[in-house]
């Protein structure tokens, strides 16, 4: 495993160069952001120009406004910082598919990138970490950078050793040995008892005996330091699922065409396609991550209804997808890289497109790929399929769920009473009169319109499921009626409740229409 | 050879459509007919359209009533079939009759169906429900149901899924208005390639030309009873109202709860017209 720590010291008061957030700070002039601390406003972070005038972070904003003449004040935001640091994250992806983005509460605002066989696609570790650098700093941004075999050491590395430091694997513990126990990732309660105990190394932890220690600190500076040596695994969330198929292309120049987005898609189709036919798997589920010029990402996840591996099949789907999103895609200046990720994968066997009884050149995959194509075209939740379910109660016996999930639906144990083909949901209140309140109805009035029943069939009794308690009508006993009226309509209407146990003036709603 | 007939029809002018004399010329008409369709045949659809070599080109109905009526004695695969409710509040009969008209489409032939909904053609009306639908003859777990916002996203939904390559049984929309005449040639011609019915249900207005192949009108009757007084029967009033190379009409269809198919209703059993009524008698007849 080699881990690639890229540390944005003052990432926020960068980013803020940048001009994210506020258009009225001039990036040249002193700027910081404040956040409330003992004894008033403290600076939580600052940019370049305001370190030159010599200020630093915990200072008093009163004493800082006095010593840099027009310093520029905002009040921090630490969710605008954090949603910054994933846009950050996001567009490492280009790297490697396996990016963790670490918020201040996990020990400093910075990412975690995992170069595991990545670097050979750049060059080498050091020309990686040499572009990576180049081009955050091109957005304004300082960072500091490290290469190791564990997170914990790159972390170390990164904050507290040289700018751009590279440990081959192994050498962690002999590079770890001269940083201070702070670069372990420990509380300031540890590491104040840490410096009284006369611990100034990380060296002298390394060689002190294991057992003390765990008695004295507990297991939290052992596991930081066993997770920084490689002794034991550290788990860390990745800032989008990483693919189990990935296929990427750096482009010679920026693309910005639609065309041109598409044909380096297929590109990547093609390649990753290779990789499936040899595991007999198809593509279920994939992710097209288009990389800014300028740092932004543009992600594109497609679902489909069955595996496929048909490149031309799951162009047209993105082609789809990129003309209904052609208005809120932001090109930019253009994109410099892209990288297809197949997110799920399952097991796919090759069918022969052969003849069918019926003449039609119908493919055996067809429907999955009609299915497709429409849920590009009108949304995953417009192409649904009927699912039956085992309950009584009308509207949850059949339920519209998206085609994509393609619900096996046993309809061979369906109710037996009459159903209407439309049904109304949820139901709609009627005024009803019947001549006792436990019998028939006679004459209901709904939509401002009054029906004369002539005939009604029932009741039809659904009572409530007790094991889903909730409260209110929805678990009243149902008594269904069909009723046709004087004009040759039927409808099937329900009294709420029973009268006289459940309630004493039942409501009446109609549930559906008959043809 | 009778199943060539309906092939041919797209292409001609929609007044041609009216009904044949009624003497010994029929015949020879309808032999000249045929000749014309394979003609016609031969020289348009090269691709996968309705044709010898298929298992049918007809959708059978098993509704002796309408044999005469319909060229090919039943429902013509690869055309487009236009429903209309008598009036907006028949349209859930109108809706029941596409349903088991689809059904019947499901049951005689392998394959998926798709229904399209169109938000504004059911608005008011209620969403599709399976166990209803299941009564009347289709089965749900071949149905895909696409809701579409709009008329535009509708249209565009029916033509995909009749060129996609997916073997459909059936492809059903309900509209929320009346495809307009380039619309309408549209969806014929994807029909004709896809070699399944097309049975679209508008609302109920008066519509403009149409490049529909039959133009059906629906209204709801009060249901037939069985001996203990129960419902036991849906009814339809039916009106062929215009078919290429067939006769209007005017019948009552039931839905048999329990044979669970459509057929006449016993009473009212083929009340076709006369061999020769203008669209006025059509109307009187409603």
């Amino acid at each position: 495993m080699r881990f690639l720590r890229a540390q944005a010291r003052r990432l926020s008061g960068a980013l803020a160069d940048l001009g994210i957030g506020d258009d009225a700070v001039d990036p040249a002039r002193p700027f910081v952001l404040v956040a409330p601390g003992a004894g008033g406003a403290r600076i939580t972070a600052l940019n370049q120009a305001a370190a030159a005038t010599g200020l630093a972070v915990g200072e008093l904003l009163a004493n800082a406004r006095a010593q840099a003449r027009g310093l520029q004040a905002r009040d921090a935001d630490p969710a605008a910082d954090a949603t910054a640091l994933r846009r950050l994250a996001v567009w490492c992806l280009r790297y490697s598919p396996r990016v963790m983005a670490c918020d201040e509460a996990s020990g400093g605002a910075g990412i975690f990138i995992d170069i595991t066989g990545c670097a050979h696609l750049f060059g080498g570790e050091a020309a990686l970490c040499a572009d990576l650098a180049r081009r955050l700093r091109d957005f304004g941004l300082a960072p500091r950078l490290a290469l190791a075999g564990t997170a914990g050491a790159a972390w170390a590395l990164a904050h507290y050793g040289h700018d751009g430091t590279i440990v081959s694997a192994g050498g962690e513990a002999a590079a770890l040995r001269d940083l201070p126990p702070a670069a372990l990732r420990l509380d300031d309660g540890t590491l104040t008892l840490l410096r009284s105990l006369g611990f100034r190394r990380i060296g002298a932890l390394i060689d002190a005996p294991r057992a003390p220690f765990a008695a004295r600190f507990g297991e939290a500076i052992l596991r930081r330091l066993d997770q920084a040596l490689g002794r034991v695994a550290e788990p860390l969330a990745p800032v989008l699922p990483p693919p189990v198929y990935r296929a990427q292309a750096v482009f010679a120049d920026a693309i910005v065409a639609q065309d041109h987005v598409l044909a380096a898609a297929r590109r990547l189709l093609h390649a990753v396609v290779r990789d499936l036919e040899r595991d007999g798997k198809g593509m279920k589920r994939l992710r097209l991550l288009l990389f800014r010029v300028d740092g932004g990402v543009v992600p594109i996840e497609l679902g489909l209804a069955a595996p496929t591996r048909d490149p031309g099949h799951v162009a047209r789907l993105l082609a789809l997808r990129l003309d209904r999103r052609v208005d809120d895609m932001e090109t930019g200046a253009g994109f410099e890289a892209a990288s297809l990720d197949v997110l799920a994968a399952a097991p796919m066997v090759e069918h022969q497109a052969g003849f069918t009884a019926h003449g039609t050149a119908a493919r055996p995959d067809g429907l999955a790929r009609l299915v497709d194509r429409l849920v590009q075209r009108f949304g995953s939740g417009a192409v649904r399929r009927i699912a039956t379910r085992a309950s009584h109660i009308p509207e949850r016996a059949a339920v519209l769920c998206p085609a994509i999930e393609a619900p096996p639906g046993d309809w061979t144990a369906a109710p037996q009473g009459e159903r209407p083909p439309l049904l109304f949901d949820p139901p709609e209140l009627a005024d009803v009169v019947a001549l006792i309140p436990e019998g028939p109805p006679r004459q209901f009035r709904w939509r401002g319109q009054r029906h004369t029943i002539v005939h009604a069939d029932g009741p039809e009794r659904i009572a409530p499921e007790w094991w889903r308690r909730s409260r209110g009508d929805a678990e009243a006993t149902r008594d269904y009626y069909i009723v046709e009226d004087e004009a040759g309509r039927r409808f099937w209407i329900y009294r709420a409740g029973l009268y006289g146990r459940e309630t004493v003036s039942p409501r009446w709603f109609v549930h559906g229409v008959f043809p | 050879m009778q199943a060539m007939t309906n092939a041919s029809t797209f292409w001609t002018a929609p007044d041609e459509a009216s009904p044949p004399e009624p003497s010994a010329r029929t015949t020879r008409l309808a032999a000249l007919r045929q000749l014309l369709a394979q003609a016609e045949h031969a020289t348009r659809s090269a691709g996968p359209g309705p044709g010898p070599g298929r298992e049918s080109a007809v959708l059978p109905l098993d509704l002796p009533a309408l044999r005469d009526h319909l060229p090919g004695h039943g429902l013509a695969r690869g055309c487009l079939h236009e429903m209309t409710a008598a009036s907006t509040a028949d349209t859930a009969a109108a809706f029941g009759f596409v349903a088991a008209l689809t059904g019947a489409a499901l049951a005689a032939r392998p394959g998926p169906a798709v229904l399209v909904v169109a938000r504004r053609g059911l608005a008011g009306h209620g969403i599709p429900y399976g166990h209803g639908l299941r009564r009347l003859g289709v089965d749900v777990s071949r149905l895909i149901v696409v809701d579409v916002r709009n008329e535009t996203d509708a249209l565009q939904a029916l033509e995909e899924s009749l060129r996609a390559e997916a073997g459909l049984a059936a492809v059903a929309g309900v509209l929320g208005r009346s495809p307009d005449l380039t619309a309408s040639r549209r969806l014929s011609l994807a029909a004709a390639a896809s070699g399944a019915p097309l049975l679209l249900l508008r609302p109920a207005q008066v519509a403009g030309a149409s490049a529909a192949a039959t133009r059906w009108r629906i209204a709801a009757l009060p249901a037939g009873r069985d001996a203990h007084g129960t419902f036991a029967r849906w009814r339809w009033a039916v009106t062929l109202e215009r078919c290429r190379n067939g006769r209007p009409g005017h019948w009552t269809f039931e839905w048999d709860h329990a044979a669970h198919r459509l057929r006449a209703a016993a009473v009212l059993a083929d009340r076709a017209l006369p061999a020769r009524p203008g669209q006025a008698a059509v109307r009187r007849a409603r």
